[in-house]
């Protein structure tokens, strides 16, 4: 599934540059270890986390974009890594259980 | 197949979770670092010979090992501490010059080091940090971008190194949610 249909689809705001991207499953942790063992490249991954260290975590797991829920603010840092290291981020004002209900919904799961 | 001949296509086996205990002595002002694999890391001030070591922070972490799914050969990382993604903070950094070399290119430069102090910890090999890039390297699903990463005896001074630690610590967002209006009429039952 194309990333700038799950962008439109569930009205995600977009903080950095965006490239439309093969988005092949979705991924849900706040814990950056967890994402490093257990998700894959190409998953949507679904976060509170705003700490710049999301960058590093992201770009090295390939995921697809990182979607800050919630409505937490992400700090001007941690958007300027991401434009400079190519990682999608987006954010929406709704929790991850609903997010992942709309996934879910319009056929995206875990990989 | 043997391990000797091998083209390894790596897997992260044997994950374990702990945390990575930095302590400082309050003798001599050396930091030391270690991986406890307790729920609880101990974080009282203790006596090992002539150091008094203070906890300065605990990290969530995990540790883990590699197994090659071609020829079953397993390579341990206990030397490993952690990755940091280059930031590019100093341009005399030898790790920084690698990164802007190859950024056009969409190649990321990650540091991996080991534990503390580097003269009285085994360090990472040549053969397991060329390990950990063929591993996230064989992870990533397209071509457009690569990892590489680099031993840490190529940052001149770990202390004013501004990289992004790969760590659980300090993530805690003071922001709170931005306001919005649906959610609020939400959690009042629709009424304002």
């Amino acid at each position: 599934m194309k990333l700038q249909k799950i962008v439109e689809d569930l009205k995600l705001q977009i903080l950095t540059k965006m490239e439309d991207k093969d988005v092949q499953g979705v991924f849900i942790s706040d814990l950056l270890s967890d994402v490093m063992t257990s998700a894959n490249a190409g998953d949507l991954w679904l976060t509170v986390q705003t700490h710049h260290n999301i960058i590093a975590v992201a770009n090295l797991v390939n995921v697809a974009a990182v979607v800050v829920t919630h409505g937490k603010k992400v700090p001007e840092e941690t958007i300027s890594l991401g434009k400079r290291y190519h990682v999608i981020i987006l954010s929406t004002p709704n929790p991850i259980f609903d997010i992942a209900a709309k996934l879910n919904a319009i056929g995206l799961k875990s990989q | 197949m043997t391990a000797k001949g091998c083209s390894h296509t790596w897997k992260m086996i044997n994950v374990a979770y702990g945390h990575i205990i930095t302590e400082k002595c309050s003798k001599c002002y050396i930091v030391s670092t270690y991986f406890s694999f307790e729920d609880r890391p101990p974080l009282e001030e203790h006596r090992e010979g002539d150091h008094f070591w203070n906890v300065m922070e605990s990290a969530q972490s995990f540790r883990f090992d590699f197994q090659c799914t071609r020829c079953s050969q397993i390579v341990h990382f206990d030397e490993l501490m952690g990755l940091l993604m280059c930031t590019g903070c100093d341009k005399n950094c030898e790790a920084e010059k690698i990164q802007q070399s190859h950024e056009k290119e969409r190649t990321w430069v990650y540091v991996a080091f080991g534990f503390l102090p580097i003269a009285d910890h085994k360090q990472l090999s040549r053969e397991q940090i060329a390990m950990l890039e063929d591993f996230f390297n064989q992870r990533r699903k397209s071509a457009d971008s690569r990892i590489k990463i680099v031993s840490q005896e190529l940052v001149p001074d770990f202390s004013l190194c501004y990289g992004a630690v790969i760590k659980d610590v300090n993530m805690l967002s003071l922001t709170p949610p931005e306001a919005d209006d649906s959610q609020l009429i939400h959690y009042l039952g629709g009424k304002r």
